[in-house]
């Protein structure tokens, strides 16, 4: 379903990512994980067209999307949260996720229909609200909306184009310890059909939601396997040494 | 042939004072944009209060060079009165709200400047030992206007010099690069931006009253220089004194040369400079933040 | 985002019931008045699209309105061609100037925008300065307007033209409110609140926003061919940027991306204009206290003021 072929990114003389290769399968859930500096915000906007790579490859369904830009991805079902909230200020949910899906389904230039009322968004408004847990809030200014709603609005809005893949920035950063546990339960409950790619640095949203997990340290990609076996692995616990220990 | 070479090294001397004069007005434009991000559409209007208060000046008290010190004083009071009154709480209302009180502001100074000063165009006498004309390079040409460019070039040499090697100078470029670094540095960026308000004040009110022997002084020339200005400022990139420099000769030189060889579009050529440059290098050529 | 609330209808059909009573009751000067109202308050209402709702300022609107005037004038007066065709001819050399610039400058932003649009906007107005096929700096005369005797308008009185000048107000608010409700418009809001966001959903935010900019030229340019209609002669005055500037400043004291604001804001500065003038030649300077003023008491204008107590007393209500 994707596929990352070798990709580099140096910056100057600086070589934030080497050789990173990954095979997703379709519907699989792959956490990239790494401590600070390791090169995973690099890799995500590698991903997600943001950065293009110095070298290598990187395929969508077998197309080669190297060189696509942000919005060209996105239409072709690549969808990315933000680490940081990114959301239409001023509107309520429902614009927000209203938005989302009728650019989703390319609905954005027509002068003489308003595609933002229409039922094939409204319903899609509806479902992925509930997703989310937003289908009480839809009403609310997204300006008024606690911390833990804007966030899941976050994720909302990258669900309401329909994506084959998406891609979540540190999906619970700023989640208080209380809404962790409900924040890791949506995002496994999120449909199967979708291929996702968490970054993220902590290791219990891995462990919680992955189905497999990636490894990444000073720029290259040190480890990957199942959460069982990451547990197990040497290389990562030197890596984040102490991290989990307690834990497990 | 030694004509020829005569009438362009009198044009390129035309560009060089043109090009001096946008100096000392985009300078203080492009450093108070750069350090505090403020746009100060006003800046055309002070050189306008420069011209009158030099005219009045020397018309008081006969004397060029009282009024060459006069002038920008007056500038830099008025300056003040502004930041007190007004631009002290724009600081945080965003570029757009800055635009549009400053761009009321001209209206209201110019306005003033009438009712003061009358509508007509107001002569200055240039200070006799500069009145005739002078030999430079074998060219003969007004001894004013070389006094003119001798100005922008020490006001240039003087402020290359303090943003290099004094300490205030450190602060501003250290408050142009990042302003909350600065601060976290210690340096009391609100002072900084006051002094260099002023100083960039009265430089405008410098350029005003050496212009007007020259240009007469009128109503109109806060909006003439401001364009220009602005193209400088932006074509140089904000907040950068080489940028300042670089992009008063070129838009200096491109319209006088641009009047020479190609008089019907001229003043066109500058806009397709000011379009290239935005479309090419937002930044402006030599920005002063990498 | 756009909603025609009943604030915005009462607004604008208040302020035209009240002009056309005005050119009604009034002789020829108010009429003339009038005019100068309708034609910028068209202006306002294509700037307003654009900046209020699409976060684009622009600085050239003058010289798009100079472009349809020009490219009307020049289709009747050079070309001996019928209005209606020079309507078209307009409406389309002003849509495809904005779309030009819209592209050009979509991705530049703030400051630089303005810069950019000053810019094209000042290019224009050069060519047309130097250009003798369309009179130099002598302009244009000889203009026709519109031959509306089939329905009973005589445009050479001064009264129905007012009145058609008005009704032409009416419909560029109407287009303006209608793309705004359309798919579009709401994309175009989208953008103006987010932009980075709306490219990463999938769209092409640049295309959107030059379309968005030809759109609001052609409201423009529809004001441009009324005003060559209006005086029947076009000078390069027309394009200048100090058109644009009052423009801006008729759309910031109605209020920035209300729509209805600066039909109200247009009335308002050429009415004080007029009246100020008659007591002083320095109506500048009130209004350009006035500009400081709206500006800093929070900048929503005086229509957007308004709008902004009447929710700040509902939401107390609602609260209560």
């Amino acid at each position: 379903m994707l596929d990352v072929r070798d990709i580099c990114k140096n910056f100057g003389g600086l070589r934030v990512s080497r050789d990173i290769s990954m095979h997703l399968e379709r519907g699989e859930r792959r956490v990239v994980l790494g401590p600070n500096g390791a090169g995973k915000t690099t890799l995500f906007n590698l991903l997600a067209g943001t950065l293009k790579p110095t070298s290598g490859e990187i395929l969508l369904d077998g197309a080669r999307i190297t060189n696509l830009n942000v919005e060209q991805r996105a239409r072709l079902g690549l969808s990315r949260s933000y680490q940081k909230n990114n959301l239409f200020e001023g509107l309520t949910v429902r614009e927000n996720l209203a938005l989302a899906a009728a650019t989703g389904e390319g609905k954005t230039s027509s002068f003489f229909s308003r595609a933002h009322e229409s039922r094939s968004v409204r319903e899609t408004v509806e479902e992925v609200a509930e997703m989310v847990g937003l289908a009480d809030r839809l009403d609310t200014g997204v300006a008024h909306a606690s911390y833990g709603n804007r966030r899941q609005l976050e994720v909302g809005l990258a669900l309401a184009t329909k994506p084959k893949l998406l891609l979540m920035d540190e999906p619970t950063s700023g989640v208080g310890p209380g809404m962790i546990d409900a924040f890791h339960r949506l995002i496994a409950s999120l449909p199967r059909e979708i291929t996702i790619v968490i970054v993220e640095h902590d290791l219990d949203l891995g462990f919680d939601v992955a189905d497999r997990i990636s490894v990444l340290n000073y720029g290259e990609v040190v480890f990957e396997g199942t959460p069982d076996e990451t547990k197990g692995s040497d290389v990562v616990r030197e890596i984040y040494l102490g991290d989990w220990q307690g834990d497990a | 042939m030694v004509a020829d070479v005569d009438f362009w090294l009198t044009q390129f001397l035309n560009g060089l004072q043109l090009s001096m004069l946008l100096f000392l007005l985009s300078i203080g434009l492009t450093i108070i944009f750069g350090l505090m991000h403020f746009v100060n559409l006003a800046h055309g209007a002070l050189y306008m209060v420069g011209a009158y208060a030099g005219v009045s000046a020397a018309a008081a008290l006969g004397n060029f060079w009282a009024a060459l010190l006069i002038a920008p004083i007056a500038v830099m009071l008025v300056g003040i009165f502004l930041y007190a009154a007004i631009i002290r709480h724009m600081r945080r209302a965003g570029p757009m709200n800055q635009v549009l009180v400053t761009f009321g502001l001209i209206f209201v100074i110019v306005d003033l400047v009438r009712i003061v000063w009358g509508d007509i165009a107001l002569g200055m006498a240039q200070p006799a030992i500069l009145s005739g004309p002078a030999e430079f390079l074998g060219v003969v040409y007004p001894a004013y206007r070389l006094f003119i460019i001798a100005v922008g070039l020490i006001v240039m040499a003087a402020l290359s010099l303090v943003l290099s090697r004094t300490q205030i100078g450190a602060m501003v470029r250290a408050g142009v690069e990042n302003d909350a670094m600065a601060a976290c540095l210690g340096i009391n960026v609100e002072r900084l931006f006051f002094a260099v308000f002023c100083v960039g004040c009265a430089l405008a009110g410098l350029a005003g009253a050496i212009a007007a022997p020259v240009f007469s002084a009128t109503p109109s020339m806060a909006t003439d220089i401001l364009i220009p200005t602005l193209i400088v400022v932006v074509i140089g990139g904000l907040g950068s004194l080489r940028g300042a420099i670089a992009g008063s000769l070129i838009v200096g030189f491109i319209q006088t040369f641009g009047a020479v060889v190609m008089p019907e579009f001229a003043s066109v050529l500058v806009y397709v400079l000011l379009a290239a440059v935005l479309i090419v290098k937002p930044a402006g050529l030599l920005p002063a933040r990498s | 985002m756009f909603h025609q609330t009943p604030l915005k209808t009462f607004t604008v059909a208040a302020v035209i019931a009240a002009l056309a009573l005005y050119a009604i009751l009034g002789g020829y000067f108010p009429r003339e008045i009038v005019i100068e109202i309708a034609l910028l308050a068209i202006l306002a209402v294509s700037l307003d699209f654009v900046a209020g709702y699409g976060g684009m300022v622009s600085l050239c609107h003058g010289a798009i309105y100079g472009i349809g005037a020009y490219a009307f004038a020049g289709m009747t007066a050079i070309g001996g061609y019928d209005t209606v065709t020079a309507t078209l001819v307009a409406l389309a050399a002003a849509a495809a100037f904005g779309l030009f610039v819209g592209a050009v400058a979509a991705n530049i932003t703030g400051i630089f925008f303005i810069m950019a649009t000053l810019a094209f906007g000042q290019m224009a107005y050069v060519v047309v300065f130097e250009s003798r096929a369309l009179g130099g700096d002598d302009g244009l005369s000889g203009i026709a307007r519109y031959d509306l005797s089939a329905i009973g308008i005589d445009m050479n009185d001064s009264l129905q033209f007012a009145l058609f000048c008005l009704a032409v107000v009416v419909i560029a608010y109407a287009a303006a409110a209608y793309v705004l409700r359309s798919t579009f418009g709401r994309t175009l809001s989208g953008i103006h609140s987010n932009e980075d966001r709306m490219r990463a959903l999938g769209l092409t935010a640049w295309r959107h926003k030059a379309v968005a900019f030809s759109f609001s030229s052609m409201l423009a340019g529809a004001a441009g061919i009324l005003a060559a209609q209006h005086t029947q002669f076009v000078s390069p005055e027309l394009l200048v940027w100090t058109v644009s500037g009052e423009v801006l400043i008729v759309v910031i004291l109605g209020g920035l991306g209300t729509l209805a604001g600066p039909i109200a804001g247009a009335a308002l500065l050429v009415l004080l204009k007029h009246k100020i003038g008659a007591y002083t030649e320095h109506w500048h300077l009130v209004i350009g206290l006035f500009l400081v003023a709206a500006v800093m008491a929070g900048g929503r204008g005086v229509y957007g003021q308004i709008e902004y107590w009447l929710r700040q007393r509902a939401g107390r209500r609602a609260d209560a």
